[in-house]
């Protein structure tokens, strides 16, 4: 061995094997943190060309935020440094994943042209939106007794959502919800991937559409304020646009179903906690959602290249090494999360990491948390007896890049329906966006949407 | 007892404004925090504090 040869062994000399992506890791998740944990807490792993791993909290809180040497950046043109962007393995295609995959100054000024549509006061004016969406998805299934709180409930309302504030036709769902899930959870070497890949490529061929159509047609919403962003001065290309566009389908649609959907099946095993939550939401919902979040860590990491030869949380890190920073592994650090395996709704000093740290932090979170909390409390409110079916209830295949489900059957007692279809709510609701133009940002928007009383 | 944002360290994930809503206000645009008061009124120590340790950031310094 060479000089240099012993260097680099040192330096990794913090080895640890496993496999995110491996269909049974969802079982050992626990076990690899603690021994992550133990033994440590930033490894080096071979597995995907070798990585680091970043797993303990007070390690990942301190290299989470160096923006200055770690890149997100994924070069499609080859003109960058070759850096392969968040996703380890790398995802071979030619788009980038929008601002997530982008570094400063580029990365704020997406940003700073989307932020009036997605801070918390922008958001909170979508409550009454979500709660007719939430109310006539449950009017679906109210009278038969059963559902599929993933397929009925939890697919839709993010989905029907985010179009709205894209300022896309919302009958459309369909669309682009099965391709945003099934992207997801479809293990590369499934058989079904052929078809999965197929129906991403028209669900992007859509969006790319979508963006020429609203640029000679207006609609207010995202996809306005990405056509007249300044992105370093210029507009930004149409790929780039349809990138971003990408990511917040991909960030908006499969995490929030994926907290609704695990919560819900939490709150089905405990129902002692879940009478709780329902009779002192006032002043437990909050600190409760942010235990789910913390506990269910829907996107459970992200990867970084590190972009400067640096010392970071006792490591030492090479320019252009890849490392995975594993939200979901410091949100069960001991040491800031006292029984961090356990769920406490009442959890104090929550600093969880589930919509990351830096200048990254995930831009829907407000959005994130006010849909799961409106369906939450509508399932509570119309079926708090519901008994989810453990036999059907189906977890993806492989959580290495959202911890979600697919489906989630439950029984309930049956009750009244309260409103119109699903398909005459999307209407009203489509009626409502164009009218009051719901989608435009705050700054220029202050009021609530109006979308009338259910039975008009 | 004083509370301080510092604003090159939040990145507006709210856990202040949940905690401690009297204490601290919000951007409209970014959703960024800052404190409401520079002194915190009496009886609301406890929700600084707990504001302070619920920051993902770090961002709070409470004095």
């Amino acid at each position: 061995m060479t000089a240099e040869d012993l260097g680099e062994a040192a330096r990794k000399a913090r080895r640890y094997h496993y496999d995110r992506h491996a269909p049974d890791y969802r079982h050992h998740f626990e076990e690899i943190t603690q021994e992550l944990h133990h033994q440590c807490p930033v490894a080096w792993s071979d597995t995907y060309g070798g990585h680091w791993v970043a797993s303990g909290h007070q390690e990942v809180f301190d290299i989470a935020r160096r923006a200055d040497v770690l890149s997100n950046d994924k070069d499609v043109t080859g003109e960058g440094r070759g850096y392969q962007g968040i996703s380890i393995p790398a995802v071979d295609t030619e788009f980038r994943g929008g601002f997530l995959e982008m570094d400063p100054p580029e990365q704020r000024h997406y940003r700073q042209a989307l932020n009036p549509y997605l801070s918390p006061a922008a958001v909170a004016r979508w409550t009454p939106f979500v709660d007719e969406l939430a109310r006539a998805s449950l009017d679906e299934k109210i009278e038969s007794g059963s559902i599929d709180f993933v397929d009925d409930l939890a697919n839709i309302v993010p989905a029907v959502l985010t179009l709205a504030m894209m300022g896309l036709p919302l009958a459309d769902w369909p669309v682009y919800c099965e391709p945003a899930h099934a992207g997801v959870y479809t293990p590369p070497d499934s058989p079904d991937m052929p078809r999965v890949r197929e129906q991403s490529i028209q669900m992007g061929m859509r969006l790319y559409q979508a963006i020429p159509e609203i640029r000679e047609n207006p609609r207010p919403g995202l996809i306005d304020a990405l056509i007249h962003a300044k992105i370093n001065g210029e507009a930004p290309a149409d790929p780039d646009i349809a990138g971003v566009l990408g990511l917040l389908i991909g960030g908006g649609f499969d995490t929030t179903t994926a907290l609704t959907a695990h919560t819900l099946e939490y709150l089905s095993e405990h129902p002692g906690e879940r009478e709780r939550l329902s009779r002192e939401r006032d002043t437990l919902l909050d600190s409760a959602t942010e235990e789910f979040l913390r506990f269910y860590t829907p996107a459970p990491g992200d990867g970084r290249t590190i972009s400067a030869d640096c010392q970071i949380a006792g490591t030492s890190f090479k320019e252009g090494e890849r490392l995975w920073i594993s939200w979901a592994m410091a949100n069960r650090d001991p040491a800031v999360f006292p029984e961090p395996n356990q769920i406490d709704l009442e959890r104090k000093g929550n600093r969880h990491t589930s919509f990351g740290l830096g200048i990254h932090r995930c831009i829907g979170s407000n959005m994130a948390r006010m849909t799961f909390k409106r369906m939450l409390i509508a399932v509570l409110d119309r079926m708090p007896g519901y008994a989810c079916d453990p036999a059907g209830a189906v977890h993806y295949p492989t959580i290495g890049v959202i911890q979600g489900m697919q489906h989630l059957p439950a029984t309930f007692t049956p009750g009244p329906r309260l409103g119109r279809s699903l398909d005459e709510t999307l209407e009203v609701l489509q009626q409502a966006c164009d009218q009051q133009r719901l989608a435009e940002p705050v700054t220029r928007r202050h009021q609530e949407a109006e979308v009338g009383t259910a039975t008009e | 007892m004083k509370v301080h944002v510092d604003p090159e360290r939040c990145q507006g994930h709210t856990l202040c404004a949940m905690r401690a809503p009297d204490l601290f206000e919000l951007s409209e645009i970014d959703g960024h925090s800052s404190a409401v008061a520079g002194q915190i009124p009496a009886g609301q120590e406890a929700g600084a504090l707990e504001a302070a340790r619920s920051c993902p950031e770090q961002a709070i310094t409470v004095s």
